[in-house]
């Protein structure tokens, strides 16, 4: 059942339609509801996440990597704990339950005509790939689109089959930190990338993900270029229950993850007092 | 208002009891602790008994609750998921002003925010609340410091005051005055009223004497807690005695964090499960932990910082439309450490003056 | 009124709680105020122990092994197979047959258990599961004072004006003892901590003393020689009451001054200061570890020394106080649990204990100690053929190797276990809820437990299980209730001789002992009643491990803090579970404890990985950098054993020998 366009209390059951392998650990599930009525009014805002519900072992937070428009449902997950371990167990044709979408979602609206940069470290373009597709189906809406991401190897590089297209519509570079001998494309830590990029910080916005290390240096260095931290976005993973805001356990400073977040800008987090 | 002969005054409970489940105040024969819980009649409730060492929080989120029953199989691919919703009229019977505004905390935190709590919109549906005026503090309370109490002024069906031989009876609803005129109750006047205030008033002047284990002059300490200006030494010397039992949180009336685990059925099938919510607590290590690897490190005293920030801050008050500590005394004795809010309040004042 | 009075059994505090028991399952818990020790608190075990009773993971039917996989059976088929299997190897049981019992199960279980070990199987080789600290706390004691169990009350602890923990991460393992402890300090007690790790106790001690690895005998022993030296002794009391001052005294001797501070790393003035503040202080009690592997004997003893010679033993107020980690672990001892005890802790050589026993039981019981469980399951040599195991507490089961070659294996138990795997035959018991039952506290109060809910349809409780093996194997026995089993333990265990579950009823507990002449129990060991204390024979060695150059760190495996860690009941539930493996989130490989400078030599920061290299072998784990170990010191939990265990393996030998025992190491980056 949903309310104002959100299942809210019972999930509601979906198909994995496929499964992809993404990188050692990670695979992308695609889905489609049982219920034809929710397939169709099914929508979301970039940044949202929804509450996947693994038959039997429990619920977890999950962000939504497709574009809100013209894209394959799906997420991609990795495998840590209980309940993501045993998505991994699943098959094509095997159910699952979804709530959702929740959260706030990335303010489109409010940077309309800017330059936006999306940073990600590793895993970090989950939660960004959305906002990227969503940019790129709007190019002309925006400035200059840069995409930086680094990755551990170059096996470890999220979302490969999306490479060749990204880098033909807007500025993406790659980087590894250890490269094998038929990389052919950066080396080093992402944010080394900015410099070598000529990130702008006029007029920009820039979306960080990624882990507290490389999320720490990248916005230094950002800052430093000029960037104010209002401008720097990001999303933050917490311990999650309920995905309403009742559970309290994603509570941050004064906000809750689930209602108030999970996107953030820099200046935000740094009020909060929090760690990423 | 109405009043009713101190003897007759179960059966209000009793015809309650007919069309509700019935809980009420009681002295537990075996331990000698009052507890506020169902009864099995009308006449086990005794309006006397001290303040519940438990708070009635637990008839709207009880402490391990199935909420969503489910099946799922493998082989047929067949998903089946019924929600279990406890929509049974109880009527709460004697309930104490500070427990009455934790009910109304919890109803603006579950009901009022951008999400209704559907599990606990049903556990609220039919219920039916008789609260009773406190006409002499314990010794644990200090309700007068955070508003709490001792006189309930909204959120009952009915409320009784004890004025010596007969109690006052006040409809607060629509529901209650119905039950008051359906008992045939007699009118009360101006000088009923003029006593109850009289007895309130006396019971404010008793505080002095007879509530010595806590005082927590909250609105001194609201400012700081929000602006977080306290010293890091306050919150470590808080911190160090926290045996992260969680008690704090379960025995308050205004704590609603709860947890949720999909566990297969006890004694059922092999592709059922339940969906179950239990009482859980910030004072908890394992509250926050994310899994995924990197997880920001939390010192003890930041997670106690978070069970006071939610009391004591302006933010959150405006979640409860009030601070979220009723005044209880609950969280000082059952402690481990020695830091129940009122203490820690005391605690932040004296870092303020010094 | 669905809230029903009860005792929370996790440890050895033994809480009262109420349980919330509607229509079968437990949905709630809540704290007692007017319990004696708890005083309304529960510790986070305690608040959650609903999450276990509500557990899908219950044996619910008799189970026998058959082509390999385990198979339900009736109890009839079930026990018959047990009491087959039992029956053939009676003609040479003593060296066969093995029990290894549980401190978890009630008084009223155990003592069934020794009866059909001793009397029906022919067996004296029974053990408790976990029992070596407790043993030597016990055997110090009832030598020493002739109580076999904690002097002190906990009751007084409150009062009480000095308190010494003595390596015990109390507010972990019996927390609600910590918080009496904590009590007692705001109320102006002083609180003196020894250890080796910054614990929470420690820091809200008066005076930490974090002695080096392996060194806190010394410290209790430098005490103990400043208090001779300053004439600080309690010399009227002991001329009263003690027997052996002079031996021990002279034995200190061998303790140079100048190498207590070089050997402990604690000062001199510190160490003074405490000595001075327990000889000037009324009353004093002293925790220290009974758990898992808990302290050595000589440590105990020095201990136990110390407070007689500073008159602390037998006086309100006072105590020697072991700790029990797990409930029942005292009542174990008590119902004689051991292989060379009879119930009250008396010896198997006692003829006419047990004469009154073998009267009692109408069956000779050998005189002859057996032997302990894990000592034959160690050694090569046992002829070790069938082995009984109940409500087997380890998540890892330690000798699995050797089990599996144990023809006959048979577990008995309410929860689902990994021994299960090991088993012939398995056989389910009720819950501590689901019947009456007692248990013993780590203070001697021996509380009842009531029925509160229905066993799973079929499962019999412990005392009716047992009956009913007996009943197979030819012995009658004719216990009409788990009361019953009770009044005999009372007519031939001096020190249970007035407890009866009709006197405990509506009470929190009786301590013993409990007689004619204390009818209501003794709440603490009292100089009246037991004139004269014995010193403790001590080792007078002072010898600590030294650290090399190779391995300049000792590396401490902490066991008895960590148990429940890797509890199999704590798997059972969800947020204690929860709660025991945060640490994991942040180091999923396992940690090693040190501090930031030994961090900053070996090049590493917090949540790097580096080995943990010593003679036999190494380890890899994640750094974890904390002010909770000293210099030179390395801590590591045993919770994390399933991740080190090859290197535990390789150093078994130093295990063995307790809680304080260390290990030279290196820390190398990796
Ligand atoms: C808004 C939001 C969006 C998210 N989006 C995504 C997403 O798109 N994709 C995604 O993969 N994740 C995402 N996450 C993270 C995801 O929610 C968690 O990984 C998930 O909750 C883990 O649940 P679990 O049951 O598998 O783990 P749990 O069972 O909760 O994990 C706990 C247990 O797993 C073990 N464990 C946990 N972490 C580790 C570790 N790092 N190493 C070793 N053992 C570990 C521990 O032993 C622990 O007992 C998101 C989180 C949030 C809040
Ligand atoms: S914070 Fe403590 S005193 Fe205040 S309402 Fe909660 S339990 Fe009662
Ligand atoms: S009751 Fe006290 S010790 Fe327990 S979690 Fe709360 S603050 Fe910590
Ligand atoms: S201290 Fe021990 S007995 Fe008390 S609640 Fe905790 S586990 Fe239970």
């Amino acid at each position: 059942m949903m309310e104002n366009g959100k299942i809210v209390t019972i999930p509601a059951v979906a198909t994995i339609d496929e499964i992809k392998d993404e990188i050692p650990n990670v695979r992308t599930y695609y889905l489609s509801f049982d219920d034809k009525a929710i397939d169709g009014a099914f929508t979301f805002r970039s940044g949202q996440f929804i509450m996947l519900t693994v038959f039997g072992e429990g619920e977890c937070a999950i962000s939504l990597p497709p574009s809100p428009e013209k894209d394959r449902f799906h997420i991609t997950v990795r495998s840590v704990g209980k309940v993501t371990r045993a998505l991994g167990g699943l098959s094509a044709g095997d159910k699952v339950g979804v709530r959702g979408p929740f959260g706030n979602g990335f303010p489109f609206d409010e940077i309309k005509g800017k330059n936006v940069v999306f940073v990600a470290g590793g895993i970090g373009l989950i939660p960004l790939r959305s906002s990227i597709v969503h940019v790129l189906q709007h190019r002309k809406d925006f400035g200059r689109v840069i995409l930086l991401s680094g990755s551990r190897t170059p096996s470890d590089i999220m979302y490969k089959y999306n490479m060749k297209e990204w880098q033909e519509n807007c500025e993406a570079f790659y980087t590894v930190d250890n490269p094998t001998p038929d990389w052919t494309g950066e080396t080093g830590f992402v944010h080394t990338l900015i410099e070598k990029a000529k990130v702008p910080v006029e007029n920009t916005v820039a979306f960080v993900c990624g882990p507290p290390v490389m999320f720490n240096t990248v916005n230094q260095e950002l800052m430093k270029r000029g960037l104010s931290d209002e401008f720097i976005i990001s999303t933050l993973e917490r311990h999650m229950k309920c995905g309403v805001g009742k559970c309290q356990h994603c509570a941050v400073g004064r906000t809750l993850v689930c209602t108030d977040g999970p996107v953030y800008t820099y200046r935000q987090i740094k009020i909060l007092g929090e760690q990423i | 208002m109405y009043l009713i002969k101190k003897s007759d005054v179960l059966r209000l409970a009793e015809e309650l009891g007919k069309t509700h489940d019935l809980y009420g105040p009681f002295m537990e024969p075996a331990t000698k602790q009052a507890m506020f819980e169902r009864v099995g009649k009308a006449a086990d409730i005794d309006l006397a008994a001290p303040i519940p060492a438990l708070p009635p929080k637990h008839a709207l989120l009880p402490h391990y609750e199935k909420i969503l029953a489910y099946s799922y199989d493998k082989k047929t691919q067949k998903v089946d998921l019924a929600p279990i919703y406890d929509d049974r009229p109880k009527a709460l019977f004697g309930v104490r002003p500070c427990d009455l505004t934790g009910i109304l905390c919890l109803d603006r935190f579950f009901l009022g925010q951008e999400f209704l709590d559907e599990v606990y919109k049903y556990h609220r549906k039919n219920l039916f609340i008789v609260s009773q005026t406190c006409v002499a503090p314990f010794k644990q309370c200090f309700c007068v410091c955070c508003d709490g109490g001792p006189a309930a002024s909204e959120g009952y069906d009915l409320n009784l005051t004890d004025l010596g031989d007969t109690y006052l009876v006040e409809a607060g609803s629509e529901k209650g005055k119905k039950l008051a005129e359906a008992m045939g109750l007699a009118a009360a006047d101006a000088k009923h009223q003029a006593e109850k205030t009289r007895r309130i008033d006396k019971c404010i002047t008793l505080f002095d004497s007879v509530a010595t284990d806590n005082k927590a002059w909250i609105s001194r300490v609201m400012n700081r807690v929000t602006t977080g200006f306290i010293d890091e030494a306050v919150w470590e010397y808080i911190g160090n005695q926290c045996f992260e039992c969680g008690a704090c949180s379960f025995v308050c009336p205004t704590c609603s964090c709860f947890n949720i685990v999909d566990l297969p059925r006890k004694n059922g099938g092999a592709h059922e499960s339940d969906r179950v919510r239990t009482w859980d607590s910030c004072s908890y290590e394992g509250y926050t932990r994310e899994a995924g690897g990197h997880n920001p490190r939390k010192p003890v005293e930041d997670r106690r910082n978070k069970r006071f920030f939610c009391k004591l801050s302006y933010s959150q008050s405006k979640k409860y439309l009030r601070p979220g500590c009723v005044g209880c005394g609950r969280c000082q004795w059952v402690c481990p450490g020695d830091i129940g809010l009122p203490n820690v309040v005391t605690y932040i004042r004296r870092e303020i003056h010094s | 009124m669905s809230y029903k009075p009860g005792v929370c059994t996790f440890c050895g505090t033994g809480c009262a709680h109420l349980l919330k028991t509607d229509n079968g399952s437990v949905d709630g818990v809540f704290p007692v105020q007017n319990h004696p020790v708890s005083r309304g608190r529960l510790c986070v075990r305690g608040w959650n122990i609903h999450e276990l009773l509500n557990t899908p993971e219950r044996i619910t039917t008799p189970l026998v092994k058959k082509d390999g996989a385990l198979v339900p059976a009736s109890y009839d088929e079930a026990i018959g197979v047990l009491v087959k299997g039992l029956a053939d190897r009676k003609a040479n049981a003593a060296e066969e047959i093995a029990v290894l019992a549980s401190p978890r199960s009630s008084n009223e279980e155990n003592y069934l258990l020794t009866r059909l070990a001793r009397s029906v199987w022919g067996t004296n080789n029974i053990t408790l599961d976990s029992d070596s600290g407790h043993r030597n706390s016990l055997d110090v004691l009832a030598a020493g004072t002739g109580m076999a169990g904690m002097t002190g009350s906990l009751e007084e602890l409150r009062s009480c004006e000095y308190v010494l923990v003595a390596g015990i991460d109390i507010t972990k393992q019996n927390p609600i003892i910590g918080s009496e402890i904590h009590y007692a300090v705001r109320s102006g007690a002083t609180l003196v901590t020894v250890d080796s790790r910054k614990t929470q106790i420690a820091r809200l001690s008066t005076s930490f003393l974090q002695a080096r690895p392996g060194s806190n005998k010394i410290v209790y022993a430098a005490m103990a020689k400043i208090l001779i030296e300053e004439n600080l002794v309690d010399f009227d009391f002991l001329k009263k009451h003690n027997d052996g001052f002079e031996g021990f005294a002279n034995s200190l001797g061998a303790l140079r001054d100048e190498d207590i501070s070089a050997k402990t790393g604690v000062s001199m003035d510190a160490i003074r200061a405490a000595a001075r503040g327990l000889a000037a202080a009324k009353s004093a009690m002293v925790f220290f570890s009974s758990g898992i592997s808990g302290l050595d004997a000589d440590t105990i003893s020095y201990i136990y020394n110390l407070f007689l010679i500073a008159g602390k033993v037998g006086r309100p107020g006072c105590g020697v106080n072991p700790i029990a980690g797990i409930n029942n672990l005292q009542g174990g001892y008590d119902m004689g649990v051991a292989p060379d005890l009879l119930s009250g802790f008396r010896p198997i050589t006692d003829a006419k204990a047990a004469s009154a026993v073998s009267a009692a039981w109408g069956a000779p019981i050998s005189a002859k100690p057996g032997r302990g469980v894990h000592e034959l399951l160690e050694s090569g040599a046992s002829k070790l053929t069938a082995l009984i195991v109940v409500d087997h507490d380890e998540g890892i089961v330690r000798h699995a190797e050797r089990i599996k070659t144990i023809p006959f294996v048979a577990y008995i138990g309410a929860y689902k276990n990994p021994f299960m795997e090991y088993a012939t035959v398995v056989l389910p018991i009720a819950t501590y809820i689901e019947d009456d039952c007692t248990f013993t506290n780590t203070e001697r109060r021996v509380q009842l437990s009531k029925k509160k809910a229905d066993a799973p349809s079929g499962v019999l409780p412990g005392w009716k299980l047992l009956s009913a093996i007996a009943e197979k194997s030819g012995s009658k026995w004719s216990y009409a209730s788990s009361a019953a089993v009770m009044d005999e333990i009372a007519k031939i265990t001096p020190t249970y001789a007035g407890i009866s579950h009709a006197k405990l009823e509506g009470t929190f507990g009786m301590q013993w002992p409990c007689d004619a002449k204390n009818p209501k129990g003794t709440a603490r060991l009292s100089i009246e009643a037991s004139k004269t204390f014995t010193f403790a024979p001590v080792s007078g060695s002072f010898e600590v491990p030294k650290p090399t150059g190779d391995f300049p760190s000792l590396l401490m495996i902490g066991k008895a803090q960590h148990f429940w860690h890797q509890n199999n009941i704590m798997r059972k539930t969800s947020i204690p579970l929860r709660e025991y493996n945060t640490t994991l989130l942040l180091y999923p490989d396992g940690y090693v404890d040190i501090t930031a400078d030994e961090a900053k030599a070996a090049g590493v920061r917090d949540g790097w990985p580096v080995n943990v290299v010593s003679a036999k072998g190494s380890m890899r784990v994640q750094a974890r950098v904390t002010d909770e170990v000293g210099p030179g010191a390395a801590y590591v939990p045993y919770f994390i054993q399933e991740m080190i265990s090859e290197f535990l393996l390789e150093n078994v030998d130093i295990l063995k020998l307790g809680e304080d025992a260390t290990i030279p190491v290196r820390i190398e980056k990796v």
